[in-house]
């Protein structure tokens, strides 16, 4: 085993152990309600697991983007109520690659989609933000707020107290805070907003993000095949364990496809990220998990039957993080588009390169 | 649970490997310009001269022992070169049987003479091999074989019937699996792998037309044929064990989920600038789940690396029969989005490349979820590895 490999393994066994022992079925409940897990987060960050792929010289704990993938994988196994990919793959990195240090806590990240969204406007030394975001993750909770703000020269990154912004909190399927908000001239110091770094473009925050859920799906795939192969090993009907019924074991054998498919494509594509965009295997990984999200969802509560719909049974925490995440960050169809076109515009003798060339 | 420890994040291939495919793809180009070979889709095309092209430049049993004719090279150089023929839908039928199960086999079980005799003229491509082990009585539960070989006089009196055993009526020898004890108590037992000269006494090969016209399975009757000792594949009675494995070998490369690939190609120059909406939708998808089953591939492929130089190989079986059942659907999936998006009445007898590569595909579309592994066989064996025996028994 190499040293990166020995890295890999304590981290992912770390996050095992602390969504294992603290994210119960209650911590996810709870926050429903609350829409997260403070309590959970101390114990996140004390272990580090935030910051993973951040330098360590920008305040973040070292590592690669396969590393924080791993742990992303096994968040979403747990259904952990936090915020994990939006302060580590997301806003620290538009951070740290600003030159900026990244501050401890929740972070939230958004960017500008349209024209006419925001405005940041320079006022003498500083600078005002104005303007709304619609189904910001995490805003409400969060406690700083990481924007990417288109400019006409350049493209700025700007951190915003959420105190200071008007939230109207929203949710996804599975209550997670998705939040409308309000920026109502905001002033912010001229170090709370710095030239994009490296990198860091509307476009690559949108495949981040995108990748971002297909890990988290990979997990949340994971847990729910687990919860399938454990009711169809104790569940009794007709004097024997379902799972000994051909048809339940074809299901399970489709659904392991599924989920097999789902880690494939989600992990690969944080390698590409890694190494290069990663535009195409990003792509194929949201589409590839996505559709193993809705067979896996569906052979899941299935196996389950009546008792796997009801809030008293965990699997929904799973199955309809699944459903939400699936739309988040481009759903199959957008991505499916989009990529469908660059093939389309490379034309047939380069489609076989194109998924060849890079690995 | 299924590819655990595979590092996905971490899967590319060496440059020699990259360097590899570009002399392939150069050599394929040059293969397709000159009209050499012409491609068809659904049943690999069986071509002595193109598989001996193949064998000249090294790229038959690569990964074998040079004293034996290969090259040594790594088993993902290997998977480079199989899917850079696939991409073109190159005709190996001569040459993939031995590259693929029989030289692994000899390989792995075959005594000294047997490896010197066959395992160059295979690397040269000049030894076509056929696979006998299905019979009319035994599809999937190949268990049952009832081909019985009795023992004579420095050899055996083989007797009974092969079906479905492609390309006999071309090849040079078949690997026939048959009952070389009475079958008593475990079923597996008393099973044996002979090699079998096709053109020997008593052997006759008859054609079974498949629903095209097409002619590359056979039914193969065995009368009385003598098979001399040194003849038997490793030990007489392991027969089982040793074709389950080769059926491990069979299930995991991209052969499983490639066959269809050239009329997605086609599909997408057809589609050109005029794709609509759902048009990208649907090729955007096909690409997402070619690029997850490569993935899967890749990384079985990447574990025989490892494997064969470590000397330890991971069982990955299971992951190997779920690449072929995720894999022989997606080649369904190509075929169907080629005829929903492109509304032409398919025709075999098409001049056009797309049109009959459509066709072609439809005349084979429901034999890629059978031969191999029927898909419930496939599903069966994941399920027991997911549910364990208590769940399954």
């Amino acid at each position: 085993m190499s040293e990166d490999d020995d890295i890999r393994s304590l981290l992912v066994d770390t996050a095992q152990r602390i969504f294992r022992d603290h994210c119960s079925q209650r911590t996810v409940e709870a926050a429903k309600r609350d829409g997260w897990s403070p309590e959970l987060w101390e114990i996140v960050q004390q272990a580090q697991l935030p910051l993973v792929s951040i330098p360590e010289e920008k305040c973040g704990a070292g590592g690669s983007v396969s590393d924080l993938a791993a742990v992303l994988r096994v968040a979403g196994r747990h259904s952990a109520p936090l915020p994990l990919a939006e302060t580590g793959l997301l806003a620290a990195w538009m951070l740290a690659a600003s030159g900026l240090n990244v501050p401890p806590g929740p972070l939230a990240a958004a960017f500008q989609r349209t024209e006419g969204e925001l405005r940041l406007e320079p006022v003498a030394d500083s600078w005002r933000l104005s303007g709304e975001l619609k189904r910001v993750p995490w805003a409400s909770i969060a406690s700083r707020l990481v924007v990417l703000v288109r400019g006409g020269d350049c493209d700025r990154v700007a951190t915003v107290d959420p105190g200071r912004c008007t939230i109207a909190r929203g949710v996804n399927l599975a209550w997670e805070p998705r939040d409308d908000v309000r920026f109502e001239r905001i002033a912010l110091r001229a170090d709370e907003v710095v030239h994009a770094g490296r990198g860091v473009t509307i476009e690559a925050f949108y495949r981040r993000g995108a990748l971002a859920r297909a890990l988290l799906m990979a997990g949340a795939l994971d847990r729910a095949l687990e919860r399938s192969i454990e009711h169809a090993r104790t569940r009794v009907q007709f004097g024997r364990a379902i799972g000994r019924f051909q048809a339940i074991q074809q299901e399970i054998a489709r659904f392991g496809a599924e989920v097999a498919a789902a880690a494939a494509a989600a992990l690969s594509a944080a390698g590409e990220v890694e190494r290069g965009d990663g535009e195409l295997a990003v792509a194929c990984a949201k589409i590839r998990v996505g559709e193993a999200a809705a067979t896996g969802s569906a052979i899941a509560h299935q196996i389950h039957a009546a008792i796997g719909v009801t809030e008293e049974f965990a699997l929904h925490h799973s199955t309809l993080r699944l459903q939400a995440w699936r739309s988040e960050y481009g759903s199959e169809t957008y991505w499916g588009e989009r990529l469908g076109q660059r093939i389309l515009d490379a034309g047939a003798e380069r489609l076989w390169p194109l998924l060849t060339d890079s690995a | 649970m299924l590819f655990d420890d595979v590092d996905f994040s971490a899967l590319t291939l060496p440059a020699e490997a990259q360097a590899l495919r570009r002399e392939v793809r150069t050599f394929l180009a040059a293969e397709l310009a000159s009209g050499r070979i012409v491609p068809h889709l659904g049943h690999a095309q069986f071509d002595r001269e193109f598989s001996r092209r193949v064998g000249a430049r090294g790229w038959i049993g690569m990964t074998w022992p040079r004293q034996f004719g290969g090259a040594e090279r790594s088993y993902l150089e290997r998977f480079v070169v199989t899917e850079e023929m696939l991409a073109v839908s190159a005709p190996c039928a001569a040459h993939w049987f031995g590259d693929r199960q029989t030289g692994p086999s000899l390989l792995r079980h075959g005594s000294e003479a047997q490896k010197r005799r066959f395992l160059p003229a295979i690397a040269r491509g000049e030894s076509p091999f056929a696979l006998g082990m299905s019979e009319p009585g035994n599809g999937s539960d190949l268990a049952s074989v009832r081909t019985r070989a009795v023992k004579v006089d420095g050899g055996w009196r083989v007797s009974g019937q092969k079906v479905w055993t492609s390309w006999a009526h071309l090849a040079e020898h078949f690997f026939c699996l048959c009952r070389t004890s009475p079958e008593e108590g475990d079923r597996h037992l008393g099973l044996s792998q002979l090699i079998v000269d096709l053109h020997a006494t008593g052997v006759t090969v008859r054609p079974i037309r498949f629903m095209s016209g097409a002619h590359h399975f056979n039914e193969v009757f065995l009368d009385e044929v003598f098979v001399p000792d040194d003849m038997v594949l490793g030990e007489v009675g392991a027969g089982w064990r040793q074709v389950t494995s080769e059926l491990a070998l069979e299930r995991s490369g991209p052969e499983r989920f490639m066959t269809t690939f050239p009329l997605l190609i086609e599909l997408v120059r057809r589609l050109g600038g005029t794709a609509d909406r759902r048009a990208r939708q649907v090729v955007g998808q096909l690409t997402a789940r070619f690029h997850a089953l490569r993935r899967m591939s890749l990384a079985i492929a990447f574990e025989f690396t490892r494997g064969a130089s470590q000397r330890t190989m991971r069982d990955l079986g299971t992951e190997a029969s779920l690449v072929k059942d995720l894999g022989t659907f997606y080649e369904r999936d190509i075929t169907e989005a080629a005829r929903l998006l492109v509304d032409i009445e398919p025709r075999p007898d098409a001049e056009d490349t797309f049109e009959r590569y459509l066709a072609e595909c439809i005349y084979t579309t429901p034999v890629g979820t059978i031969r191999g592994g029927t898909t419930q066989v496939l599903r069966t064996i994941i399920a027991r590895k997911l549910l364990g025996a208590a769940g399954s028994a």
